[in-house]
């Protein structure tokens, strides 16, 4: 099947420099037939709606990977699975941060310790709140 | 303005930045890329605006750090793990003073904490270290930041977020 932009008999006259491209895929029968049956899933007509949704959608995901946020789906049980796809990964930050040297006083370290060894305070309102976000 | 915090970038327009703290403003302009892609000192992450998002709005820079187990005194050894104490530096956060009272440096560093996060839950990180300006104390108290004793009585306090309280606040947020 070619995926193809369908054009309304007599489309409005789009503004100078914004003209719609037209997109052609020559898929296998099996991606074929996995195209019909998402457009009838999702209640699609046109391959343009399809393409835009799907467009959307991985326009997105690619959004998240780029800021180093891990996508997840999340059954009712709490159970999760994560999206890996090695073309996402490509835009993906690395995460490791290099390591640096921090010269410490001696009272400093102490300080630290004692924070350290310390049960965790609980958290602020403020920092409740940028977690949230 | 849709703000989206990732990763500096090469073609990021920093020159203009101006936070009104000149070596925030030099790190940012003269040091930043270099620390991140060529010496690998510290990465920095800058808040955009999706409308132009080569325009740096706000700025934060993270690194590792570790603290020798035997650098500890004495007193205090037997309690820790027997590992290094590993830490995050929140080295820079600072926004551009145009953009000052919307809401960025609250964003900058919720990204940070949970940059912090993903780092631990990858390497291990015992806690959050920042070099606050004096008169910054306070903002960072509200997020939970504590005061080391014993720095130089004058230029920045060093402080500490103990990771731990940061991932409780996660699970508390996604509670809520």
């Amino acid at each position: 099947m070619a995926l193809k932009t369908k054009q309304a008999k007599k489309p409005p006259q789009p503004p100078k420099g914004s003209r719609k491209s037209k997109f052609q895929a020559d898929l296998a029968p099996a991606e074929d037939r996995m195209v019909r049956g998402l457009k009838q899933e999702l209640q699609l007509n046109s391959n343009t709606d399809f393409l835009s949704d799907a467009l959307a959608l991985f326009r997105w995901a690619v959004g998240e990977r780029k800021r180093g946020h891990r996508i997840f789906s999340e059954a009712e049980t709490g159970e999760r699975k994560e999206l890996v796809l090695p073309r996402l990964e490509r835009v993906a930050p690395e995460l490791a941060l290099p390591r640096v040297e921090i010269s410490w006083t001696p009272r400093e370290l102490e300080s630290l310790a004692d924070l350290a060894l310390r049960e965790p305070a609980p958290p602020t309102e403020t920092l409740l709140r940028a977690m949230r976000g | 303005m849709a703000v989206l915090i990732r990763r500096l970038e090469e073609p990021d327009q920093v020159e203009l930045f101006d936070c009104g703290d000149e070596p925030l403003n030099n790190y940012l302009r003269r040091h930043a890329w270099a620390n991140q892609q060529k010496s690998s000192i510290g990465v920095t992450y800058v808040a955009i605006d999706e409308g132009a998002p080569r325009t740096v709005l706000g700025y934060f820079t993270l690194a590792t750090a570790s603290v020798p187990r035997d650098a500890f005194p004495k007193k205090y050894v037997r309690g820790l793990p027997p590992y290094d104490l590993p830490l995050i530096l929140l080295a820079r956060l600072a926004v551009d003073r145009r953009f000052s009272g919307k809401g960025l440096g609250h964003a900058l560093i919720s990204e940070a904490f949970k940059i912090a996060l993903r780092v631990a839950d990858d390497v291990g990180c015992r806690g959050i270290i920042a070099d606050v300006y004096r008169d910054r104390i306070d903002w960072y108290a509200r997020y939970g930041f504590v005061a080391l004793e014993g720095g130089a009585p004058s230029g920045p306090q060093r402080m500490f977020l103990d990771i731990r309280t940061v991932r409780v606040a996660l699970k508390g947020s996604q509670q809520a």
